[in-house]
C-alpha cells in the first residue's frame, strides 16, 4: 500500500519509491527516505501529511505520499 | 587560509558565520535562506595567530548530488575551489540525516572539523551524543557548539581546530567503492551502504530520551496552525496584526506622537517639522531660491519619506519575528493547496511573505523553487505584494483621502494577493502549461521563541538602509525634481502664475496624458509615478516637493494639523476614486529598478523578464482604470469623462489582445511539441 493509507503514529518500512522523477527520488534519499528505511505518519490532513523521517518532520502533499509505498 | 562552512539547510550555518565574522547576513527558521555563497573575515577574537581567515558561507545542502540550485553551488564550490579546511555544521538534533553529507565531505581530501550545532536543544531534550566516540569513528575533530543569538559556545575551539588542520591529511572513515558507479542502480546501492554506515555510527554514539517519531508539542501546535479550517484564518489574522500594529498602532504612535496619562509625547513627524522650521528660520536672510531648495526641496521631500520610517521599521521587526519562530514553513503548508490550483506551490509563499518587507529579497527567495516555470512565475508575481517602500504611499493616500488608514492598507494587501493568484492562472494559460505533476515537500523546523535581539538587529539594519536611501537617492531625486520644477527650459525661474512652463511639467506632461483615463490630470502625479521607479518612497517625496507639503501623515488624533488631510486632498485635486486608482497604479505597476534587476537575475530569460514587466504594466494600468471608472460610476457618474474612459477601455482591450495572442501562440507550440513527442 502507499503512504496515504498509513495509520497515524505507526512506524512503517519504505518498500519502494517511485515519483517518476529521479532527482526527486535522490532528494528523498538524501533525507533518509529510501526503501528499507523507517517512516512514520504523524498527522494526516486533507491536502497532505506530516511525516517523520529520521529525526526531522516534513510536510508532503498527497502526490508524494502516493509515490511512497510501504 | 580559506574555511568553508557547509552543512544541511537550517543547521545554523549562517548564524555561526554571522557570529564569527560580525556580518549580518539574513537568517530565518526555514530551509534555504542562504541562496548564494557569502564571504567574510573571521574576527581575531576567535583565534590566535596572525593569518587572516576567510570564511565562506555556502547554501545548505543535504548531500553532494545536486538537487536544487543551492545544493549545486555547495558541491561545485567545494569540488572546484578546494578550501583549506571545511567546517561541517551538523544539526545535532538530527545527526542521522546530517552525517550522510559529512561522510561525503570527508572523502574530498580536504580536512573537516565537525561542529555539532544546536547542542542546547539536545540538552533540553536529554539527547546525548558521545563526541569522543563520534570523533574516533569519523576520524576528524568534533566539537559541540551553540551559536544562537543569545549564546555562543564552542566557536573558538572549532576555529582553532580548523587552523591546526590546515595542510594535514585525514583518513576518510568510509569510501565509496572504487571508481564511479556504473549505473544508477549501482549508485543507489552505494548510497544505501553509506547510509547503513551512518546508521551504525548513530547507533553507537547517540542516546535519546524521547523517540523523535512520537507526537510532541510541536506537532500539536502544527495540528492547530495547519488545520484545514483554521489554518488560513489564522494566517490572515497574523498578517492583519502585522499591518495593524505597524501602521495603526505602534508604528503610528512613534510617527505621530501619543498621549500617555494626559502628557503629549511628540512623534518623529513633529520633531522633523520643528527642525524644518528651525532651518527655515535660520535661513531667513539667505537667497530665497537656495533657502527654498533646502527647506522645501531637500528637507521637505526627505522628511516626508523619513516620517514613515517608524511604520516601516515596526513592520520589519514583526516580520523578522515571524521568520525566526518557524511559522513560515507552516504558512507554505497551509497555502500549498490554494497555490497548486493556480499552478504554483507552497514554496512560492515564502517569496510573497518576504516581499511584504522588500521585493528584492522576496524575488531572491524564489531560487529555492525547483521548477523553472514556477520560479519565474513567482519572481514575476512577488513584486505585486506591497513592500515596505510602498507603505508610505499607502499611508499618504489612506490618510489624505480616506480618513482612516487601516482598511485601505489591508485592502491593498488583499488586492495584491488576488492579483498574484489571478496572475499565476494567467501565466499558466499563456505558457500553455499542462497540469504536470509537481511534488511538494518542505521541512517543518521546530518552533522556537523568536529572538528579540535578532529582530531588533534586522529592524535597525533595514531601517538604516531606508534612511541611507532617503539621504542619498531620494534626497538627490527631490533636489532634481525641485530644480526641474523651479526652472523653465530657458533656465529662468518659473513665474508663479505659470507652473506649467517648468522643465518638470513639460517632461512629465506627455506621460500625464496616459494617466487621464485613471482620473489623474496633473503632471505632478505623473512625475511622482516616474520617480517611483527609482525608489517607491520617491512617489511621496516628489508629491511633497511638488505640492510643498511635507507633513503628510495623518491620523484622527492629530488630524494632520487642523484639518490638513482635506488640505492635502484639495492640493492634489483628485476625487476619492481617482486617488485610489492612482495609489493602486503605483503599487501594482513594475517595482523599483532594484527589484526589476533581481527579477532579471532570477528569471534568467529575456522572454520571461520582458513578459513579466509587460504583465506588471498591464495589470497596474488595468486595475487603476477599473477602480477609477467603476468607482466614479458608483459615486458620481456625471463626472466621468467619456472620451478618456473609451480610450482607457481600448488600452485595456489592447493588453488583453496581446496576452491572448501570446497565449494562443504558446499553446499551439506546446501542442505541436506534444504531437512531436507522440510520434
Amino acid at each position: 500500500m502507499d503512504l496515504t493509507k498509513a495509520i497515524e503514529g505507526k512506524e512503517y518500512i519504505v518498500k519502494d519509491i517511485d515519483t517518476g522523477d529521479s532527482e526527486m527520488d535522490s532528494f528523498l534519499f538524501s533525507l533518509g527516505c529510501y526503501s528499507g528505511a523507517p517512516i512514520r505518519v504523524i498527522t494526516k490532513r486533507r491536502s497532505g501529511f506530516t511525516v517523520a523521517i529520521k529525526d526531522a518532520r516534513y510536510s508532503i502533499d498527497v502526490h508524494l505520499a502516493r509515490a511512497i509505498r510501504i | 587560509m580559506r574555511i568553508a562552512f557547509a552543512g544541511n539547510p537550517n543547521s545554523g550555518k549562517t548564524t555561526m558565520f554571522n557570529a564569527l565574522t560580525g556580518s549580518n547576513e539574513k537568517v530565518g527558521n526555514w530551509a534555504g535562506v542562504t541562496v548564494d555563497k557569502k564571504t567574510g573575515i573571521i574576527k581575531k577574537k576567535f583565534y590566535s595567530g596572525g593569518e587572516t581567515l576567510f570564511a565562506v558561507d555556502l547554501p545548505g545542502a543535504y548531500s553532494m548530488s545536486p538537487f536544487t540550485a543551492e545544493e549545486s553551488v555547495t558541491s561545485t564550490y567545494i569540488k572546484k575551489e578546494a578550501p583549506d579546511v571545511i567546517i561541517n555544521i551538523v544539526d545535532a538534533t538530527n545527526i542521522a540525516r546530517s552525517l550522510f553529507f559529512t561522510t561525503q565531505l570527508l572523502e574530498l581530501g580536504v580536512p573537516v572539523v565537525v561542529a555539532l550545532n544546536k547542542s542546547d536543544i539536545n540538552k533540553k531534550k536529554e539527547t546525548r551524543i558521545d563526541t569522543v566516540a563520534l570523533s574516533g569513528l569519523l576520524g576528524c575533530p568534533v566539537y559541540t557548539t551553540v551559536s544562537s543569538s543569545a549564546k555562543l559556545e564552542g566557536l573558538k575551539e572549532v576555529v582553532g581546530a580548523a587552523v591546526a588542520l590546515k595542510g594535514k591529511e585525514q583518513k576518510a572513515p568510509y569510501t565509496a567503492e572504487d571508481g564511479a558507479p556504473a549505473d544508477l542502480e549501482a549508485a543507489k546501492a552505494a548510497d544505501r551502504k553509506r547510509f547503513d554506515f551512518v546508521n551504525s555510527i548513530v547507533e553507537k554514539v547517540e542516546t535519546r530520551r524521547q523517540s523523535s517519531g512520537e507526537k510532541n508539542i510541536h506537532d500539536k501546535i502544527d495540528a492547530v496552525l495547519t488545520n484545514k479550517w483554521a489554518g488560513i484564518p489564522i494566517f490572515a489574522v497574523v498578517m492583519f496584526l502585522v499591518f495593524q500594529i505597524s501602521q495603526a498602532w505602534l508604528g503610528a504612535w512613534i510617527a505621530e506622537g501619543v498621549e500617555i496619562g494626559g502628557r503629549e509625547i511628540p512623534g518623529l513627524v513633529t520633531l522633523i517639522d520643528a527642525f524644518k522650521e528651525w532651518v527655515a528660520g535660520s535661513l531667513s536672510h539667505a537667497n530665497v531660491f537656495w533657502a527654498a531648495l533646502l527647506t522645501e526641496g531637500i528637507i521637505g521631500g526627505v522628511s516626508a519619506v523619513v516620517g514613515f520610517l517608524p511604520l516601516v521599521m515596526v513592520m520589519y521587526f514583526l516580520i523578522a519575528l515571524l521568520e525566526d519562530c518557524g511559522y513560515m514553513a507552516r504558512v507554505s503548508v497551509v497555502l500549498d493547496p490554494i497555490f497548486k490550483k493556480v499552478g504554483l506551490s507552497g514554496k512560492s509563499v515564502i517569496p510573497f511573505v518576504v516581499g511584504t518587507g522588500c521585493a528584492v529579497p522576496g524575488v531572491m527567495a524564489c531560487r529555492t523553487i525547483r521548477s523553472d516555470r514556477e520560479r519565474r512565475a513567482t519572481a514575476m508575481l512577488a513584486p505585486f505584494m506591497p513592500c515596505g517602500a510602498k507603505l508610505p504611499i499607502i499611508g499618504l493616500f489612506a490618510g489624505a483621502f480616506f480618513g482612516e488608514a487601516s482598511w485601505v492598507g489591508t485592502l491593498m494587501y488583499f488586492v495584491g494577493i488576488l492579483i498574484i493568484l489571478l496572475g499565476a492562472l494567467l501565466v499558466n494559460k499563456i505558457t500553455g502549461f499542462k497540469n504536470k505533476k509537481s511534488f511538494f515537500i518542505i521541512e517543518l523546523p521546530e518552533y522556537k521563541v523568536p529572538s528579540l535581539w535578532r529582530a531588533i538587529k534586522s529592524m535597525c539594519q533595514r531601517g538604516w538602509s531606508y534612511v541611507v536611501k532617503a539621504g542619498t537617492v531620494i534626497l538627490l531625486c527631490n533636489a532634481v525634481v525641485y530644480v526641474m520644477q523651479s526652472f523653465t527650459w530657458g533656465l529662468k525661474l518659473v513665474a508663479e502664475d505659470a507652473p506649467e512652463t517648468s522643465i518638470l511639467a513639460t517632461v512629465a506632461g506627455p506621460i500625464a496624458i496616459l494617466l487621464i483615463p485613471i482620473g489623474v490630470r496633473a503632471w505632478e502625479m505623473a512625475a511622482a509615478a516616474v520617480t517611483g521607479f527609482i525608489a517607491k518612497e520617491n512617489v511621496v517625496g516628489t508629491l511633497a516637493v511638488c505640492y510643498g507639503i511635507s507633513n503628510l501623515i495623518n491620523t484622527e488624533e492629530l488630524a494632520m494639523v487642523e484639518g490638513a488631510d482635506s488640505a492635502v486632498a484639495a492640493a492634489f485635486g483628485l476625487t476619492k476614486a481617482a486617488a485610489l486608482a492612482y495609489l493602486m497604479f503605483n503599487l501594482f505597476t513594475p517595482p523599483c529598478f532594484a527589484a526589476i534587476g533581481a527579477m532579471n537575475s532570477e528569471m534568467k530569460s529575456a522572454k520571461w523578464f520582458w513578459g513579466g514587466i509587460g504583465l506588471q504594466l498591464a495589470v497596474g494600468y488595468t486595475v487603476a482604470y477599473a477602480v477609477y471608472t467603476v468607482g466614479t460610476l458608483i459615486t458620481d457618474p456625471a463626472s466621468l469623462a467619456l472620451l478618456p474612459a473609451i480610450l482607457g477601455f481600448a488600452a485595456v482591450l489592447g493588453f488583453a489582445g496581446v496576452i491572448v495572442a501570446i497565449g494562443v501562440h504558446n499553446n499551439k507550440k506546446a501542442k505541436e511539441e506534444l504531437a512531436k513527442k507522440a510520434l
